[in-house]
């Protein structure tokens, strides 16, 4: 079995992908996209620890919250996914780019 | 029916006038805008006044068991509005009435070419005298006081009655402001009794050791302040500036504010308040000094004004200085168990005064009516054209000059002996009396002059004189018979003094006053077997004598007063010894000064603050307001900052702190 910090190692790894994809990259596709990889940074733990959990309790047998809680940020990953693309879409239509240094007209 | 019980209606008749010269349409108010009403609200108050003095002349009085209506309570304390009728108010009611009466008839005729506004005049003048009569039957502090600031308000609508003048306007501004300073220091004399004795009726403040509670500093500063409305009211050293200029009112204003209300007031409330200031001889000494020094300050000042008004009214402040010296004299023979001759000769001096400066001040209106100027050195050969205004006038500085046997002999001369001997128990008092021996020189000297410069001689300017309507001749005419006739009081039944001694005869902490006198023909005697009445009476015929030489006989040379030390003497007196104008630089340079200074606090200070707030909420708001960039990868990075900054606190600093 693989060591609990193996696990947090690897999605700490991802996380750190994510955010610096989400604050250098121009393109809000890219963006979305790395958030995509903040989100499965944070699956990888939840089911990490579930596993960890079960290990520390055998006489508890399998316990699959955290499982369970994954697929459900999944689920609801894949919804928000749809919506921010729906957003990006609109801005394209609008203002002919998705460049996010360039839609910064909510401000002072 | 007892008349007594009705005497609160008296300030009612002039009041209801009042209300309908001043509420009626235009149109249907008619008979010379209001005068007519005005007639009727006065003449019904003169009825049922001589119905009650004559109650009170044959001895009846209500004081402690007259009607009386609460008011409001505070704590345990009613404030009532009762009457009070003892000779002293009598008296009052007598001085109210009948100058009111003869003011409001002739003021017919005087400001007849004044048109629509006569009628805020009537309506001024009648809530002038209605408030006048509360104050004289009130029968307690508070209710005195609330009168006593009616009189002062209506004296200012009446002074700045001309407002479009600007001297007449400030000259009102003036009357209200420096009569408001005595005003202040009577609420806070009766604050101090209120504090200490819980109770303000005269009933209650007049019993034997109603006053025992209170400290003894306290009761001499609570007479004292009391006093000090006085010495607002009556125009008294140093707050006397304000009468003359009041001058700028039509002229029966003033011979009202003159001779029956306002400055009357004064000297009622000293009168008034005697059971009080007997028990405090500091206090005494120190009207009595008031009343000596405004005596003599006064009337020098009137040696050099030129104003006919002028010198009126410094006369005026001059014999109300005579009477509060007769006050605080009185009040220390009646100390010391003597025949309370000042109190009795004060009163009397306000009485016989009342009728011959009304007469005066009516002759003086007469002829400016005639001449159309104030000016004497334009007057000159009046005689000729207004005989009965001159021969009327000239019975009124009679009177004034203590010549006899016309009014002002008596009172004056009583009041003269009360101080003389007053001298016996303190001498300041025979200083005094030499000061009102001075000023009885000056009297006659002043008004002679005034007499001489106005009626005698030939005409200085050119102007069309002629006699007066008979509906101000009337008035002057009877009131000359008073300013002979009202001296002989003296002598009339028990006498004035018996009946003037009447509010005075059981003071509290003093015992039954000694009356000295048992008939008239004691009085009489007593009078002319004085070396001292011939002391005064020579005094005051070498200065009419003086007026004759200087002002009616040809030869002096008049330009000596210019020159040398009598010049610089003419100059301050011309200058009313520059009191008026240190009030002047005061108020320019010392308060204005004040003010700027409060003005920039308020400016700077508070106004800072307030703006100073208010550019720190919009100045921070201007900068931090470009931390909302607009751009998403910049809040995104702050927040992660944000969060490796909270991490680093829980794992470092919170661990090492200890929490």
């Amino acid at each position: 079995m693989i060591p609990i910090e193996y696990w947090l190692i690897f999605s700490s790894l991802l996380l750190a992908i994510g955010i610096y994809g989400v604050m250098t990259r121009r393109n809000a596709i890219v963006v979305l996209m790395s958030i995509e990889i903040m989100l499965n940074a944070a699956n990888i733990n939840l089911v990490a620890f579930s596993s960890y959990y079960s290990s520390l309790h055998p006489d508890l047998g399998t316990d699959a919250t955290g499982q369970a809680f994954a697929l459900f940020s999944i689920a609801i990953a894949a919804a928000e996914v749809a919506v921010g693309l729906a957003i990006l879409l609109s801005v394209y239509r609008r203002y002919q780019t998705i460049d996010v240094d360039k839609i910064n007209i909510l401000r002072w | 029916m007892d008349v007594l019980q009705y005497a609160w209606l008296i300030p009612v008749f002039p009041f209801i006038a009042f209300m309908l010269i001043s509420l009626m349409p235009k149109r249907t108010l008619g008979w010379e805008d209001g005068w007519g009403y005005a007639i009727a609200g006065a003449g019904g108050a003169l009825v049922l006044s001589f119905l009650v003095i004559w109650e009170v002349v044959n001895g009846n009085t209500l004081t402690l068991d007259a009607p009386r209506t609460t008011w409001l309570i505070i704590g345990s304390y009613e404030v009532t509005f009762g009457i009070w009728i003892d000779a002293l108010a009598a008296l009052m009611l007598l001085v109210v009435s009948v100058v009111g009466t003869l003011v409001v008839v002739y003021s017919g005729g005087y400001m007849h070419e004044e048109g629509e506004t006569r009628r805020r005049y009537y309506a001024e003048i009648m809530l002038f005298i209605s408030v006048m009569y509360g104050l004289v039957i009130a029968d307690n502090y508070i209710q005195m006081f609330i009168f006593w600031e009616l009189v002062g308000l209506c004296s200012y609508l009446l002074i700045g009655f001309w407002y479009q003048k600007p001297s007449a306007a400030s000259a009102a501004k003036r009357a209200f402001i420096v009569t408001r300073v005595g005003d202040i220091m009577f609420m806070a004399g009766i604050i101090i009794l209120f504090k200490y004795v819980g109770n303000l009726d005269f009933a209650r403040l007049f019993e034997d050791g109603a006053t025992s509670t209170v400290p003894g500093d306290m009761m001499i500063l609570a007479t004292a302040l009391i006093f000090g409305g006085a010495i607002g009211k009556s125009a008294q050293f140093p707050l006397h500036e304000w009468l003359p200029d009041a001058m700028e009112g039509p002229t029966t204003v003033s011979a009202l504010i003159h001779a029956a209300t306002m400055v009357k007031a004064g000297v009622y409330l000293v009168a008034r308040t005697y059971p009080l200031l007997v028990q405090t001889p500091e206090s005494l000494l120190f009207v009595a000094v008031i009343g000596g020094v405004t005596a003599l300050i006064a009337a020098t000042c009137a040696l050099a004004a030129d104003d006919i008004k002028r010198v009126l009214a410094y006369s005026t402040i001059s014999q109300l200085g005579y009477m509060i010296l007769g006050l605080g004299a009185g009040g220390y023979l009646v100390i010391h168990s003597l025949d309370p001759n000042g109190y009795t000769a004060a009163t009397f001096h306000l009485m016989n005064h009342a009728f011959f400066k009304a007469l005066l001040f009516l002759c003086a209106g007469s002829v400016i009516h005639a001449v159309g100027t104030n000016d004497m050195r334009l007057m000159g050969g009046l005689r000729k054209h207004m005989k009965i205004t001159s021969t009327t006038m000239l019975i009124g500085a009679l009177a004034i000059a203590g010549i006899p046997p016309l009014s002002g002999f008596w009172s004056k001369d009583e009041v003269l002996a009360a101080v003389y001997h007053a001298g016996d128990l303190d001498p300041t008092f025979l200083l005094l009396w030499v000061l009102g021996i001075a000023t009885a020189f000056m009297t006659a000297f002043y008004m002679f002059r005034m007499w001489f410069m106005t009626f005698a001689g030939e005409a200085r300017s050119d102007y069309h004189a002629h006699e007066s309507p008979k509906i101000m001749t009337i008035p002057l005419i009877l009131l000359a018979g008073l300013a002979i006739t009202s001296g002989f009081a003296l002598f009339a039944g028990d006498g004035f003094k018996a009946l003037m001694e009447g509010p005075i005869e059981d003071l509290p902490d003093v015992g039954p006053i000694v009356s000295g006198h048992e008939s008239a023909s004691d009085i009489a005697v007593e009078i002319f077997t004085d070396p001292l009445t011939y002391v005064s009476l020579v005094l005051a015929v070498v200065g009419i004598l003086l007026a004759y030489r200087i002002y009616y006989l040809p030869g002096f040379d008049r330009s000596v007063f210019a020159r040398g030390i009598t010049g610089k003497f003419q100059r301050a007196l011309e200058n009313r010894w520059y009191i008026s104008k240190f009030y002047d630089d005061f108020a320019y340079k010392v308060w204005y000064g004040f003010s700027l200074v409060c003005d920039a606090f308020d400016r700077r200070v508070i106004d800072g603050a307030v703006n100073g707030f208010s550019y720190l909420g919009a100045n921070t708001g201007g900068v931090l307001r470009k931390a909302q960039s607009g751009n998403v990868q910049r809040y995104a990075s702050l927040i992660i900052v944000g969060i490796v900054v909270l991490l680093a606190l829980l794992l470092f600093v919170v661990p090492w702190g200890g929490w």
